[in-house]
């Protein structure tokens, strides 16, 4: 059983410094030609600052910005290698742009256990991480939902 | 880097239909070597992405792509539509397990045009099937698009 008193609980805050090459590489391994997230004279040249970041580039925030989150899940209770990935939900509240510095806070806002199919017990644990800028601006609600089997 | 792939055109308000299907979009074929890829760079390193051995060890006979790989194509889908800096929302949920050689079709439908908070936004759904039309993922979208002549 899912400890639920653990819900409500943030884990400490991390920055992360979005870099140009990262969503170059994160888009050459989706595939992603869009000259847009490759060179930034093509991002200027089209108006935009900077490069800026793909629909996804947010799982490089969390999982490069965040080096410790395998470790915070650990700390609540969660068997890591049990983790399938159910659900991920973007909320995109203003662009983000190669050279941006993020500050993400994650928090545990759900988690129950449920029995599946058959009779095994598992935990859904639902996170969410609101980023903000380096200008203090809120720019991004990432929501995400982890099955624990 | 040096790129013959041509921006997507802009797209207006105006241009968009309910009911209006997204351009498909077929990927190559998930390979191994794109799954190291995707690892090193989105930094997800769990190994049953990764390491044959640990797929079988799981009972999931051998590796998975990562879901986000996934969300990434249908990011793709819905970036070539609206641009890079449109989007508002967008959500899915995993349905079933990628492996090697599967064929991601990517799709999607505008079930909606509305204004909020000064924006003419557009609503739809995606989702992505292999190549036996098993869904891998489905989920739905907010847009916010120009209006022409206006901005």
């Amino acid at each position: 059983m899912f400890d639920q008193s653990k819900i409500g609980q943030s884990f400490p805050p991390f920055t992360y410094q979005v870099e140009r090459s990262k969503i170059h590489e994160l888009n050459l391994a989706i595939g992603d030609e869009n000259p847009l997230y490759h060179s930034k004279e093509a991002a200027q040249a089209a108006g935009y600052p900077d490069v800026p970041a793909s629909p996804t580039t947010p799982t490089t925030f969390q999982f490069w910005g965040n080096t410790d989150f395998v470790k915070h899940l650990v700390a609540i209770g969660v068997n890591v290698m049990r983790i399938i990935h159910g659900e991920e939900e973007y909320e995109y509240l203003a662009p983000v742009y190669a050279g941006d510095v993020l500050t993400g806070v994650t928090t545990l806002v759900d988690g129950k256990s449920r029995q599946s199919k058959d009779g095994s017990s598992m935990d859904i644990l639902t996170l969410e991480t609101r980023y903000t800028n380096q200008s203090g601006q809120e720019v991004l609600k990432a929501r995400q939902v982890l099955i624990v089997r | 880097m040096t790129t013959e792939a041509k921006l997507p055109t802009k797209r207006y308000f105006e241009d968009v239909q309910v009911g209006d299907e997204i351009p498909r979009l077929v990927k190559a074929p998930v390979t191994h070597l794109q799954l190291v890829r995707y690892a090193g760079a989105s930094g997800d390193f769990n190994p049953l992405h990764t390491d044959p051995k640990i797929g079988e060890m799981l009972g999931i006979g051998g590796i998975i792509a990562h879901g986000m790989l996934i969300m990434g194509f249908l990011g793709q889908l819905l970036s070539d539509y609206v641009g890079p800096t449109a989007l508002r929302k967008f959500g899915v949920r995993f349905k079933s397990m990628t492996r090697l050689d599967d064929v991601i079709t990517c799709s999607g439908t505008i079930t909606e045009k509305y204004e909020a908070d000064g924006e003419a936004r557009i609503a739809g759904k995606v989702q992505a099937v292999d190549q036996n039309g098993d869904v891998k993922a489905s989920g739905t979208f907010v847009a916010a698009l120009p209006k022409r002549g206006g901005e």
